[in-house]
């Protein structure tokens, strides 16, 4: 039983390791995609 | 018919949602897992970036791009249930731990001005003996009270049906940035000044969880040095004790309709602050109040009004700073009070949304006799917060570890529902989440995979974690889900009967505008609007002096629904609901006693002004009959149905309105410029003036309307210029001698009823908001 406990906390330290690690990736492109964005700000003017 | 909003204000009503968070997430993060806390919720903040662009995925490809749509697509109707149902859970928490928050503020704020009241010697003795000492609240009972009184007002104000003002969202925005600005200063001043507390980094060796905070771990052995056993699991947990930090995101998906366009570059925009906005506040909220707050007052007395106690340890006079603590309570008290309202506001949307799916009983839809509003579905969410206040006796601790199991598991479902869509579906998407790896062929979603295992394994490790959240979540879910299957099966064959009948009585057809030549409908046609079938006078008034061959008659029905609901993207049948139906029924018998045929439509919409006045311009109606309204006057509905003309776009076109009162009065009021009525003795004046003026050489070829003209571009001068305040002033006499409200005008003479085929005179002159009534002899007004 504690095999098996410990082989399920490995499986989601993996998980979670390896969705950080893709995550990090997700954030550095979605904001250089976002910096593009609010530097070609050219219409819709706040109000 | 919606009135699209900029992405500052989408940004500002999600705001005031997930920057409610920050008043509290960091104090229940630090009793969870310690002092390095600051740092996940930092952490947390950094990922919440990677859970909008899911959110910016999902609403690339619908409209209301929620978690209740894209599951269904995604993963069918069960788990769309379920999914649901943990929204639900988050939705219901939303307003007690906002309302109870907001409570321990005031109240924390009260007790630490009696105690600086009584240090001075401010207190008299006679109150010193009542409450044995210093007089002091017992703040989680406060908290309880205020978070009931706020939730009761919010829930009369949403029976009655108030309208989501992104303006106020706008403005409460404004007034929390000034406070952030002057938090974030007064910090850095501080730390300067007297130096800081360093925060431990996010290290295993660092994390302190408590007794409550391993949940059912506590009863295992791997609750003795955890941290050190399963390192990662320890940042895992930890990880999970924050999430709660970057609740609200669904808001997004529900704002994203009214976005004005282009609407995904705006969503981005509005996703880009709302994240940029958030990271500041919440996370750079929680690492100050470790940085300056001592350790021995941090969490025994601030755990739940942080930011007020950070307010208290800032350099500088005590009476600077109780007055900087009583403005952050004052905004702590709109934010999170903004955030009960939403609660609200949230989940009656979705519950509506699910209705209209045949999930639930069209039972709970059924609209308010007075104000037409959802109640039922209303006091069902009221109830339950007012169920979770008390049950929590003030506990802001509990009901964050319970909230936290609905944002995560509302997510988790999210991002597995476009995971999976990524492959069900091929076809454009206006956006997607990266990076993406093509490899032979196949495009694997490497960034949308990433952020669905993270949000994964924290569910399922707070399963473990928050035992309280999990068993009161799963039961909470449990029992949705439960309600929403039996109705849905109650839904199917009571709807498979009301299909067939509908099919027998109504020929429906789908269409995402409004035009006349679909409808094929003669143009000058005339529009009754319904609401109510118990009340269908001034449709039997329409039908008595229309002719049906001359003119047609549509009857509308406005479906409105508020912030949160979504009755823009349904298909037809969904449209045309039991409620309808029975309405609709109502009206065409109506029309059939009188031997003349309607047409009928539904309009969703999110303004009923609007819709009408949209519909009635894309119709070329001639006429607009109403009926009186329970909670306002003819003339108000005028002035409403005026202004939401102004607002619409060009082309318009001007149209009667009709109010017909139950005893078949009628009130008719002109939408759209006109020329005005005028008094008798002001054409006489003008006759005059010509008669007086064409005596002057050169000018025997003068018209009266010359005349006008002339005085009219005087008028206008003076009125910008220095007479401007006296002929107000002359004004608001000749309004006040006419008796009837100025809004509306008082310029109408000629007492005539104008009947629906009466044409609306083009090329008038006139201009402003133009619902001047004409007198009515027959009217009560």
């Amino acid at each position: 039983m504690q095999s098996i406990v410990s082989l399920a906390i490995r499986v989601l330290e993996v998980f979670f390791a390896l969705g950080l690690a893709g995550s990090v990736i997700v954030l550095v492109l979605s904001g250089i995609e976002d910096l593009e964005t609010l530097i070609g700000s050219e219409e819709s003017h706040p109000n | 018919m919606l009135t699209f909003i900029s992405y500052w204000r989408a940004a500002a009503i999600v705001l005031n949602d997930l920057g409610s968070s920050a008043f509290y997430a960091a104090g229940i993060a630090e009793q969870a897992i310690g002092k390095s806390a600051p740092w996940f919720i930092l952490g947390v903040m950094l990922f919440s970036f990677t859970v909008r662009a899911v959110y910016v995925e999902s609403c690339s490809m619908f409209v209301r791009g929620g978690v209740y749509r894209v599951v269904k697509e995604a993963l069918g109707g069960t788990l769309a249930k379920l999914s649901v149902s943990a929204l639900m859970f988050d939705y219901i928490l939303t307003g007690p731990i906002s309302g109870v928050s907001a409570g321990q503020y005031i109240a924390g704020l009260i007790n630490d001005v009696f105690a600086t009241a009584d240090a001075h010697g401010w207190i008299p003795r006679a109150v010193h003996t009542i409450f044995n000492g210093t007089p002091h609240l017992d703040v989680n009972w406060t908290s309880v009270f205020f978070a009931l009184a706020v939730t009761i007002y919010f829930w009369w104000e949403n029976t009655k049906g108030i309208s989501e003002s992104s303006e106020k969202a706008l403005r409460v925005m404004q007034i929390t940035t000034v406070m952030v600005i002057i938090l974030l200063a007064w910090s850095a001043i501080t730390l300067f000044k007297q130096g800081y507390q360093s925060v431990p980094l996010p290290i295993p060796s660092n994390l302190t969880f408590s007794h409550e905070s391993l949940g059912f771990l506590k009863h295992t052995n791997l609750a003795t040095d955890l941290a050190k056993k399963f390192g990662l699991l320890g940042i895992l947990i930890a990880f999970g004790h924050s999430v709660l930090a970057m609740s609200g995101e669904e808001s997004l998906a529900q704002v994203n309709r009214e976005l004005a366009h282009p609407k995904l570059k705006n969503l981005k925009r509005a996703a880009i602050i709302i994240a940029i906005y958030s990271f500041v506040f919440t996370g750079l909220t929680a690492l100050l109040f470790v940085m300056i707050i001592p350790d021995s007052v941090r969490v025994p007395i601030y755990k739940d009004n942080l930011i007020a106690g950070l307010a208290m340890y800032l350099w500088g006079p005590q009476l600077l700073r109780l007055v900087f603590r009583a403005f952050v309570v004052v905004v702590g008290f709109l934010i999170l009070s903004g955030a009960v309202n939403t609660a609200i506001i949230g989940s009656n949307g979705v519950l509506n949304r699910v209705s209209e799916d045949g999930v639930l009983a069209d039972w709970f839809r059924h609209p308010h006799k007075r104000f037409g509003t959802s109640y039922r579905i209303i006091n069902m969410v009221v109830f339950l917060q007012l169920f979770t206040i008390v049950a929590s006796r003030g506990n802001v601790y509990w009901l964050g570890e319970a909230y936290a199991f609905g944002v995560i598991w509302s997510f988790t479902f999210n991002s597995l529902a476009m995971l999976v869509l990524r492959f069900k579906f091929k076809g454009e998407r206006g956006w997607k989440v990266p990076p993406n790896i093509t490899i032979a062929g196949r495009e694997i979603p490497v960034g949308l995979a990433s952020v669905f295992m993270v949000l994964l394994s924290t569910a399922i490790v707070n399963l473990f974690t928050k035992s309280l959240a999990t068993v009161a979540g799963i039961s909470f879910a449990a029992g949705f889900f439960v309600i929403f299957t039996v109705s849905e099966r109650v839904n199917r064959r009571k709807h498979a009967l009301a299909q067939q009948e509908m099919k027998e009585h109504f020929q429906l057809l789908h269409s995402d505008t409004v035009e006349r030549h679909g409808l094929g409908l003669k143009p000058g046609n005339v529009l009754v609007t319904i609401r109510d079938y118990n009340t269908l006078t001034h449709l039997k008034w329409a039908l008595e002096r229309t002719d049906d061959k001359e003119q047609d008659i549509v009857v509308m029905s406005a479906r409105v629904s508020q912030f949160g609901a979504a009755a823009y993207d349904l298909a037809t049948e969904q449209i045309f609901t039991d409620y309808e139906q029975t309405l609709f029924t109502r009206a065409v018998s109506v029309a059939e006693s009188f031997g003349k045929h309607v047409s009928l439509l539904v309009v969703p919409a999110r303004d009923v002004w609007s819709a009408i006045v949209q519909t009635a311009i894309n119709l070329e109606s001639s006429a607009v009959v109403a009926g009186l309204s329970s909670k306002m006057s003819g003339q108000d509905q005028a002035f409403e149905l005026g202004k939401a003309w102004e607002a619409s776009d060009e082309p318009k076109r001007q149209f009667v309105l009709q109010v017909v009162h139950p005893d078949m009065n009628v009130d008719t009021f002109r939408i759209g410029p006109h020329a005005p009525s005028m008094k008798t003795e002001d054409v006489h004046l003008v006759h005059r003036l010509w008669l007086n003026i064409t005596r002057e050489p050169g000018l025997d070829k003068l018209h009266h309307h010359d005349i006008l003209t002339e005085a009219l571009t005087r008028f206008a001068k003076d009125c910008s210029g220095e007479e401007r305040e006296e002929i107000l002033r002359q004004l608001r006499n000749v309004s006040a001698d006419s008796g009837s409200p100025a809004r509306t005008g008082s310029d109408a003479v000629e007492p005539r009823v104008i009947a629906p085929s009466t044409p609306v005179p083009e090329n008038t002159t006139a201009t402003g908001v133009p619902t001047a009534p004409e007198a009515n002899p027959n009217s009560n007004s």
